[in-house]
């Protein structure tokens, strides 16, 4: 990756613009701007703290009591006994990497070319759809489409299309980062040398793009894995790891102390797939 | 080939994503017979829809999902402009931006049920009410009750409405704001006069990307609610177990019937210019 470091350097060496004006802040308005971090950062707090409650309670004796303690793996034990989650797990990693490949591909393709298309503006409220829709409509619809309509037989087929329209924006907006920020006189330049659509792709536009590509296909496997209220309209008789949590967390609150172990092991595995992503998304680019 | 793969993709996306939402309109206007469309117009399903129970759970979603819109954009909006124009470093940006994403990727259902043992009888509020000689009972309003479901939405929605208004009023030049200053004009005027003005597109985005899905949420309060708290979501999804196809459909219209609207309200005011977004990713 010495290539576009070069490139951004040879960028900075440039003489610099202007000085920009920054925003001068008066002392009201140093205090109000401390209260509105107050708020979000409230927010940002009521978001973490279940998290972090969620993976205390379960190594918790009583999970769903009120303070926790005392402390033990118990629960972990017993997820190594009762195994009816792992064929779930299984499944669901499966769907989760067929979607994510499949949105980086497609993502891939569309976000190349977005950009450059005339009815871009159309084309891209078409794609983000999915993100304002609420899932459930979505899922309605597909099942009243495919089921009712065409008369078609649901499972893994169409919990992988459901899986899709949801993640699909998500990858979209995340390779659209890295595509529009790829220097297309680069390829002009790599044309000049000689070199075919093909090996342009490969040697230039590929290795400067491909941190939107993995970011894609990681956020295509997450929300995939994660997805819950589209697979309950679409599953036929398919079951992912979130409907078996689902199934177990809504009818025998016994078994909901086996529920917060298995989501904390998902929810670090996910915390640590979505760290890589951002470092390949944001993190080497400030590197540079 | 490149260029017919990409036709070819756009094709499946409108066959399989685009046309089967829009086709609830069509649904919601067909008489059923033999547990499938028949081709006769009807407006039954609407009439269905204004029946007694149907009708309240409609205008109890509409009152929580308009609060919990309300809430977040009260405190959205302070901190998008804080975290807009007020933040300096720009360390601290990124990281904050990173906080307000990861939660997409994070089980809603994991991040709910939790707060079953923060909230219930026996839970950490009630524990510590007791502890300090608060109450005397155990307060049971605090789990499947309305406040809980608020409650729960509140954290899921908040960066729905964040991004949209942050990125609306990162796009505001510096320039103009310090120009309204020049000329004299107090905060609340170049608030009022000229952020507000500009970030309006995004504040109205940040309405659809919120308001809109907390009106179909099934997940917060089927676990929260405990059954007490119906929201139009599980109604929908209700009335497809028991093949009421028709009126799960005008339900959805009725949906969707709203973010058109607000769609619109995005086009009178001028904004929605969706090329911002491709402008903003260049940062």
């Amino acid at each position: 990756m010495s290539a576009p470091g070069t490139i951004t350097r040879m960028a900075a060496d440039a003489p610099p613009e202007v000085r920009p004006v920054h925003v001068r802040a008066g002392r009201l308005e140093h205090r109000l701007g401390l209260l509105a971090a107050l708020g979000g950062f409230g927010m940002i707090a009521l978001t973490y703290a279940p998290m972090l409650w969620l993976g205390i309670m379960s190594v918790s004796a009583d999970p769903l009591g009120g303070l926790p303690g005392p402390f033990t793996l118990e629960w972990y034990d017993r997820l190594f006994t009762d195994r009816r989650w792992v064929g779930p797990l299984l499944a669901s990693m499966g769907c989760g990497a067929v979607v994510g490949l499949a949105c980086a591909a497609s993502g891939l393709l569309v976000a190349r070319a977005l950009p450059q298309l005339r009815a871009r503006g159309a084309l891209l409220i078409a794609f983000l759809a999915p993100l304002f829709i609420p899932g459930v409509l979505l899922g309605a619809g597909l099942f009243l489409y495919l089921r009712v309509f065409l008369g078609l037989r649901l499972g893994w087929w169409s919990v992988f299309l459901a899986h899709f329209a949801w993640a699909y924006p998500f990858a979209l907006l995340a390779l659209l980062v890295t595509t529009t920020r790829f220097d297309t006189r680069l390829n002009d330049a790599a044309a000049d040398l000689g070199a075919g659509p093909w090996r342009r792709f490969v040697d230039v536009e590929f290795p400067l793009i491909m941190p939107g590509v993995v970011s894609a296909a990681l956020f295509g496997f997450l929300l995939s894995f994660n997805e819950l209220a589209r697979t309950i309209l679409l599953r036929g008789t398919a079951t992912t790891l979130p409907l078996f949590e689902w199934a177990q967390a809504t009818s025998h609150s016994s078994n909901v102390p086996l529920i917060f172990a298995l989501a904390t092991l998902v929810l670090l595995a996910s915390l640590l797939l979505i760290g890589v992503s951002f470092w390949m998304l944001f993190g080497r680019a400030a590197d540079r | 080939m490149l260029r017919t793969t990409l036709i070819l993709f756009i094709a499946v996306w409108a066959v399989f994503v685009v046309v089967p939402v829009a086709l609830l309109v069509l649904w919601s206007f067909l008489e059923m017979k033999d547990y499938s469309f028949s081709s006769g117009l009807s407006t039954a399903a609407y009439a269905a829809v204004f029946d007694s129970g149907r009708y309240e759970v409609t205008l109890r979603t509409l009152r929580i999902a308009g609060l919990v819109t309300a809430i977040e954009l009260g405190l959205a909006l302070p901190f998008a402009l804080w975290l807009a124009k007020g933040v300096r470093s720009s360390m601290l940006k990124a990281m904050v931006l990173a906080l307000l994403t990861v939660p997409f990727f994070i089980s809603l259902a994991s991040r709910t049920i939790v707060w079953r043992s923060v909230l219930s009888r026996s839970g950490l509020v009630n524990t510590a009410l007791m502890h300090f000689g608060i109450v005397e009972q155990p307060v049971d309003w605090l789990l499947f009750s309305e406040f809980s479901v608020h409650l729960g939405l509140l954290a899921p929605s908040f960066p729905t409405m964040v991004l949209p208004i942050f990125l609306s009023i990162s796009l505001i030049d510096d320039e103009l704001i310090e120009a309204a200053r020049d000329l004299g004009a107090p905060p609340a005027k170049v608030l009022g006069d000229v952020i507000l003005p500009l970030a309006l597109p995004g504040i109205i985005a940040g309405i659809i990307f919120t308001f809109v899905p907390l009106l179909g949420e099934t997940v917060v309060p089927q676990l929260l609610g405990g059954g007490r708290v119906s929201m139009l979501g599980a109604s929908i999804s209700s009335l497809l177990q028991v093949l009421n196809y028709p009126v799960a459909a005008a339900l959805s219209t009725l949906v969707l019937g709203i973010l058109a609207a607000l769609f619109i309200a995005l086009r009178l005011i001028g904004g929605g210019s969706i090329a911002a977004v491709f402008e903003g990713m260049k940062r």
